[in-house]
């Protein structure tokens, strides 16, 4: 029993965590053009064979686990990575079809996220992806996507844009069962646990700069104790991650418990980080130019997909676990 | 990462949980005074006796030798028995005393010691704090003078959780009268039977009388019973510092999860004022949900801490971040089954056993105060985690 990345994992955490910080840094929320992967991007996430992570070795994935999948995407939060990355890897794993899955995982065409929103679609994702997903507890289906079907939306998170579309699409590939379902709540757990993170370090390294009243901020209490409890919302809800992951790969009958109770305490950690990392800067905390906005919109969007509060909660209250 | 128990640590949970179950006492734990002290020396007695006495000591030293990971089981195990509470009056001798003479204490005081405290025959308490040394304990007063072969000591000690049961105690004193702060302080072994040792009880807000004022008046301890060196002793004080900041509640962090499920069974049976079943309150149902979470996450923080233990050697700083976690959760909790009781919850005499809900909601101000308060608790993750500007 060992709880915390090891070895390997640690190596593939560094290599992601160097990759991404160069390939979509979150300086580029600052851009003009900001929303969603290019093509460019996806090309090169390919080209490195991230979007293989979760593929099983038969068909050609890395043959890595779920531990992994975690590791990276938590990387991807940091950064405030788009949706699609998640959708891509996802749609990967769903598909039969050899050809369509090797330019799934080559990033040559793109894949979106979709969630039923009661009317029709709501579109999560780049707007030149050909397919999209959408996922639910027992299938998963890939869809043909038009994007001239879909009408955009305003999005308060410069990291997605959201379109919606009434038409009923073409159905590219199905898979039943909860696999994807459970990459995609991981992966998302993951995405907030690395903003729940970043937000920490980037108010902690702040605190140790930023002076008021001829002393450093981070040497008075009322910065340090909000700091403290940052801390200790992120260690639980990290520590929950690597449960729920490693339930995950070894393919325990409570993994999904585990995922649920991993999804709420991230949806909550990085709220409540984002929102502290924003008070404790002040007013520079409050401007477009700073990161802190950013970790905090893209957390709303993450927090209501695969398990908004309500939901996981109301799964949660009388699922049993295992020893 | 990996979750897998070992043969043997599924063979250890068997064994406990099938332990556990013949021999958990059906009596209830009386809530005061000499009985309840005797009931804890009866209980830690037969574990002594059926092997299972200190479950985080070495063998060499008489205790079971587990790992960190058997130990979470042996907790586990007890929460879902329903043991009796092993924070009792054996608590400071077992978790903090013995495992300090481990680190610290000379071949006689261990082998005069280590197995009286398994055995159940001796208690301990712990004379650290002081009316004005709390939180600042190198603050404190209480003075030691060396005189020939032996130390002198008189002032005061605060809060000393069952002095009147114990048989020893872990005293800190101010050896060096011009020394500063941590310097000059010394560690040494209290007979409680000493003459000149006054012990007067003070009521809490529990109504119970388990901590006291301690007075020493000129109470002669032999030098050899100093643990660690004369003037020495905030090296002493540190390690049982750390033991009772470090794991020192994980018991309380793998209870929580149980303790959520009976309270998700109570509002299964109980109805609200308004004839609502708790159960089918949506604000009870999202805050019990919430408060598993939580525990489950504990649990995880927990596991994930002694395997890191078990692999360094040496315990991380994360024990202030799981006392704050727990110690909140206990809290919350405590108050949310105050909400479903209702009137009955008002109803409380002091007594553990028969009104355990009220008296855990108001011991929630207790676990958030003893042992480092959770402001002291925040200070240290600012400093030992965040590495942030020191405040002090
Ligand atoms: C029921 C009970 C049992 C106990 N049992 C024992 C025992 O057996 N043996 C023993 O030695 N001690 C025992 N204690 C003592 C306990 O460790 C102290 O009460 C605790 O450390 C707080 O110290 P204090 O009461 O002096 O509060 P103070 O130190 O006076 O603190 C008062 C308030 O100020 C806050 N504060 C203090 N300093 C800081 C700071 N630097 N930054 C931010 N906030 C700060 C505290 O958090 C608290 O809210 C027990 C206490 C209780 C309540």
């Amino acid at each position: 029993m060992y709880l915390a990345p090891d070895g390997d994992e640690l190596e593939i955490a560094q290599a992601a965590a160097g990759f991404l910080a160069e390939a979509m840094s979150i300086e580029r929320l600052h851009g003009a053009a900001c929303a969603d992967m290019s093509a460019d991007l996806r090309h090169s996430l390919g080209s490195m064979g991230w979007f293989a992570l979760a593929l099983p070795g038969h068909a050609g994935g890395s043959g890595l686990s779920a531990v992994e999948h975690a590791l990276f995407f938590r990387e991807v939060g940091r950064q405030c990575g788009p949706v699609d990355v998640l959708a891509q890897c996802l749609a990967a794993t769903i598909v039969d079809d050899n050809a369509l899955r090797s330019s799934i995982v080559s990033g040559d065409v793109g894949v979106a996220l979709a969630v039923g929103d009661g009317t029709g679609l709501r579109i999560f994702g780049s707007e030149n992806a050909a397919f999209m997903l959408q996922l639910g507890r027992d299938r998963s289906d890939l869809y043909t996507f038009k994007n001239s079907a879909s009408e955009p939306r305003a999005s308060l998170d410069p990291a997605t844009s959201i379109r919606v579309s009434d038409r009923v699409p073409t159905v590219a590939s199905s898979e039943t069962g909860d696999r994807a379902w459970n990459l995609g709540q991981l992966g998302t757990a993951a995405m907030l646990v690395g903003i729940a993170e970043a937000s920490l370090d980037q108010i902690v390294d702040y605190a140790k700069v930023r002076e008021t009243f001829g002393k450093k901020i981070g040497s008075w209490q009322a910065v340090r104790h909000p700091c403290a409890d940052m801390a200790v919302r992120l260690e639980a809800a990290r520590a929950q991650l690597w449960f729920a992951a490693t339930a995950m790969k070894e393919g325990r009958g409570d993994a999904g418990v585990h995922l649920d109770a991993a999804k709420y305490l991230a949806n909550q950690a990085a709220l409540a980080n984002a929102d502290t990392n924003i008070q404790l800067h002040g007013g520079i905390g409050v401007t477009d130019e700073h990161h802190a906005h950013l970790y905090l919109k893209h957390a709303l969007v993450l927090a209501r997909l695969f398990g908004g509060r309500r939901e996981v909660l109301g799964r949660l209250l009388h699922a049993e676990v295992e020893d | 990462m990996d979750l897998q128990y070992s043969a043997s640590d599924r063979d250890f949970r068997q064994q406990a949980r099938a332990w556990l179950a013949a021999n958990v006492p059906t009596k209830r734990r009386p809530a005061n005074g000499h009985t309840s002290a005797q009931y804890d020396r009866d209980w830690q007695r037969k574990l002594y006796e059926h092997g299972w006495a200190g479950v985080a000591w070495p063998k060499e030293y008489g205790g079971l030798g587990l790992t960190g990971l058997q130990q979470v089981i042996w907790y586990e195990e007890m929460a879902r028995a329903r043991a009796p509470h092993y924070i009792n009056t054996t608590y400071v001798a077992l978790m903090h005393a013995g495992p300090t003479l481990i680190m610290r204490g000379t071949e006689e005081q261990k082998a005069f010691h280590l197995p009286r405290i398994l055995s159940g025959d001796a208690l301990w308490c712990q004379g650290f704090s002081e009316p004005n040394a709390g939180s600042d304990l190198a603050s404190l007063k209480a003075r030691g003078t060396i005189d020939g072969d032996d130390i002198v000591v008189s002032g005061a000690k605060m809060w000393t959780t069952d002095a009147q049961h114990a048989d020893y105690q872990e005293l800190l004193v101010r050896t060096d009268p011009e020394s500063h702060r941590h310097k000059g302080l010394t560690w040494i072994i209290c007979d409680m039977k000493s003459p000149g040792i006054d012990i007067k009880p003070i009521r809490t807000m529990l109504n119970d009388e388990h901590i006291n004022m301690v007075f020493y008046d000129d109470v002669r301890i032999p030098k050899s019973n100093v643990v660690g060196e004369i003037d020495g002793g905030w090296a002493s004080a540190l390690a049982t510092l750390s033991l009772e900041r470090g794991l020192g509640f994980i018991g309380d962090q793998l209870e929580l999860y149980e303790r959520v499920g009976r309270a998700t069974d109570m509002a299964g049976k109980l109805r609200l004022e308004d004839g609502t079943l708790a159960i089918d309150d949506s604000s009870i149902r999202q805050k019990l949900a919430a408060l598993k979470a939580d525990a489950l996450a504990i649990r995880a923080m927990t596991l994930a801490d002694i395997a890191e233990t078990d692999r360094t050697g040496q315990p991380g700083p994360k024990g202030s971040m799981m006392k704050l976690l727990v110690t909140s959760a206990h809290k919350a909790l405590s108050e949310l089954v105050g909400d479903m009781m209702g009137w009955d919850f008002l109803e409380f005499d002091g007594d553990r056993s028969a009104h355990p809900w009220t008296y855990d909601y108001l011991w929630s101000w207790v676990f958030s105060i003893s042992g480092g308060t959770n402001e002291i608790q925040r200070e240290n993750i600012a400093d030992r985690v965040l590495h942030l500007p020191r405040a002090r």
